[in-house]
């Protein structure tokens, strides 16, 4: 069974891996974008899906990440490379200095307060001059979207590992406890406050990381589409669609809603965003704890899982 | 020989109510001290500013000799302070093994590293406290009094040196009582240092070496278990002044 299953996820991945050997440029292109989405959803699973703190701030990470890239590119003329790293220092060290004070708060609070961090963000990347104002960064292009599509891939496989490894370790132990019970966690000898802000950095590593390789990708970054909050949102969705606090659920969570996003922009244009809320509506009322859970519950209970989620809504 | 714990002159307020008023007891090494009172005497709020949850308003409690105060709760969970909570607070999503060794990966000196064997010490522990047929099960799924032995089981993972027990026998058949008093029984064997709150009198009059009874915050009676229930102020204090 378990054998099965790591079978599966590798011919899984020797799929994707293939795509951009195969496919076509605008499935390449999907590709990078669904891959990356997938990215943060699984940053945002390691602070919301096991701590349990629903972030609403993983898309200054995001932003941050790609003026990361962009000033180190375009405006110091460094490698790619350095630029990711330093997207990343900057990611951390916002995590650490934001998050000691807002990781105090709990449930709605902290979804307010993060909420709010986005839009200052924007205010404050306007009026740097090395990040261009609310002009925005144009970055050195690179037309290579296999190179793009492979690395964002490997950041995806790279963030499902670290998730992988919270289910095993001391350390996603101790969020997880968090999550369930942060005083029952403390009296028993966890550091709550320090594997918050670990967890809450961690998160934003790979949001920073997504932002910067999508920053270089579209060769193009202005405050107001890297501190989207709509992504935020998205990424929520995506983890909460698929199961947050699985390793896999939100990577299939993203996969799924992009696909399903995608198809339904293509086929119906018009009325896209109406169906994809409707999906997502009969998503929570039917299956609250995501597509892992349901999987895992329909085996048992078959048609009577849905049944019993739309009773407990009062439907 | 230095007291387990040192209990000095700890007041608590919470805005004009006194939880906690001026209390000083030692708690001694291998000792069962029991801690009687009626509802809002402070017990539990006694338990929170050893454990660290709570801050005390002013005095100082001493662990080993060494002055606790400022030190947040999870450093008095590594000294060797272990507790349990009255409303039970399990991790409700992990089964009852993972509960208990979340205790064994962070308790007393911090605990194992490696999850493997943080899992084997928490089944020997739940064995111990009677739970081993549960380990697979979902914490949330287990009744009331499976939920009181996992949060004993939860503190003893932590391998304490001291253990403050909130009403572990609330709700308990007498049967499910003996059990239960059993087990501190061989905790306080194994060297452990107990304080223990209880309402059911009988039984904490059998478990403890001393008795120690709060009354609107106040200490007003700590000694020998049969001269303490027999104290005048003890008995007004739970059954009111008798009127002639």
């Amino acid at each position: 069974m378990k054998a099965l299953r790591i079978m599966l996820v590798l011919a899984a991945f020797a799929v994707l891996a293939a795509v951009p050997w195969f496919g076509s440029d605008v499935l390449i292109q999907f590709g990078i974008n669904a891959l990356l989405l997938a990215v943060l959803a699984q940053g945002w699973n390691i602070i919301g899906g096991y701590t349990g703190y629903a972030s609403f701030g993983n898309s200054v990470f995001y932003g941050l990440g790609s003026y990361g890239v962009g000033i180190a590119m375009a405006q110091w003329h460094l490698p790619f490379a350095v630029g990711l790293v330093f997207g990343v220092v900057l990611a951390v060290t916002f995590a650490v200095l934001l998050g000691i004070p807002v990781l105090r708060l709990r449930g709605h609070y902290f979804a307010i307060a993060t909420l709010a961090l986005a839009q200052v963000m924007t205010a404050i990347v306007s009026n740097v001059e090395l990040a261009g104002q609310n002009i925005g960064l144009v970055l050195p292009p690179l037309n290579n979207d296999r190179l793009f599509y492979e690395l964002s891939l490997g950041l995806l496989v790279l963030a499902t590992l670290t998730v992988f490894w919270l289910t095993r370790s001391r350390f996603g132990f101790g969020l997880i406890a968090i999550r369930e019970n942060e005083e029952g966690a403390e009296v028993m000898g966890v550091n709550t406050t320090l594997y918050k802000t670990m967890a809450f950095a961690l998160s934003g590593v790979f949001s920073a990381l997504a932002g910067g390789i999508h920053a270089y990708w579209v060769t193009f970054i202005d405050p107001e589409s890297a501190f989207d909050i709509s992504l935020n949102v998205k990424m929520i969705i995506m983890a909460v669609f698929g199961g947050p606090g699985t390793v896999l659920g939100p990577v299939v969570g993203a996969l799924s809603l992009s696909a399903i996003s995608e198809f339904l922009s293509s086929e119906i244009t018009s009325l896209a965003s109406l169906f994809f809320g409707i999906v997502v509506v009969v998503a929570v009322v039917i299956m609250p704890r995501g597509l892992a859970d349901m999987l895992r519950r329909f085996r048992k209970t078959g048609w009577r899982y849905f049944a019993e989620n739309i009773r407990t809504h009062r439907l | 020989m230095t007291p387990a714990l040192e209990i000095r002159n700890v007041t608590r307020r919470f805005a004009g109510l006194i939880a906690v008023n001026d209390v000083s007891f030692l708690l001694q090494p291998r000792e069962i001290l029991g801690v009687i009172g009626p509802n809002g005497a402070g017990k539990t709020t006694l338990i929170s500013l050893i454990s660290g949850t709570l801050a005390p308003t002013s005095g100082d409690v001493l662990f080993e000799g060494q002055s606790l105060a400022g030190m947040p709760a999870y450093r008095r969970a590594r000294l060797g302070i272990g507790r349990t909570f009255q409303i039970m607070r399990p991790f409700p999503g992990l089964s009852v093994l993972d509960n208990v060794a979340v205790g064994a990966l962070f308790g007393h000196g911090g605990g194992h590293a490696k999850l493997a064997k943080a899992r084997e010490q928490a089944r020997a522990q739940l064995e111990f406290v009677g739970l081993g047929k549960f380990v697979d099960q979902r914490a949330d799924e287990l009744g009331g009094p499976g939920r009181k032995r996992l949060e004993l089981a939860k503190a003893l993972a932590m391998q304490p040196k001291v253990l403050l027990c909130d009403e572990v026998m609330a709700g308990l058949n007498l049967v499910e009582i003996d059990e239960v008093i059993a087990v501190i029984r061989k905790v306080r064997d194994a060297g452990i240092s107990v304080l223990v709150i209880e309402h059911v009198i009988k039984a904490i009059k059998s478990l403890s070496d001393r008795l120690l009874v709060l009354h609107h915050g106040e200490k007003i009676a700590d000694g020998e278990p049969d001269s303490v229930l027999a104290n005048q102020t003890v008995v007004e204090a739970y059954l009111g002044k008798r009127r002639i």
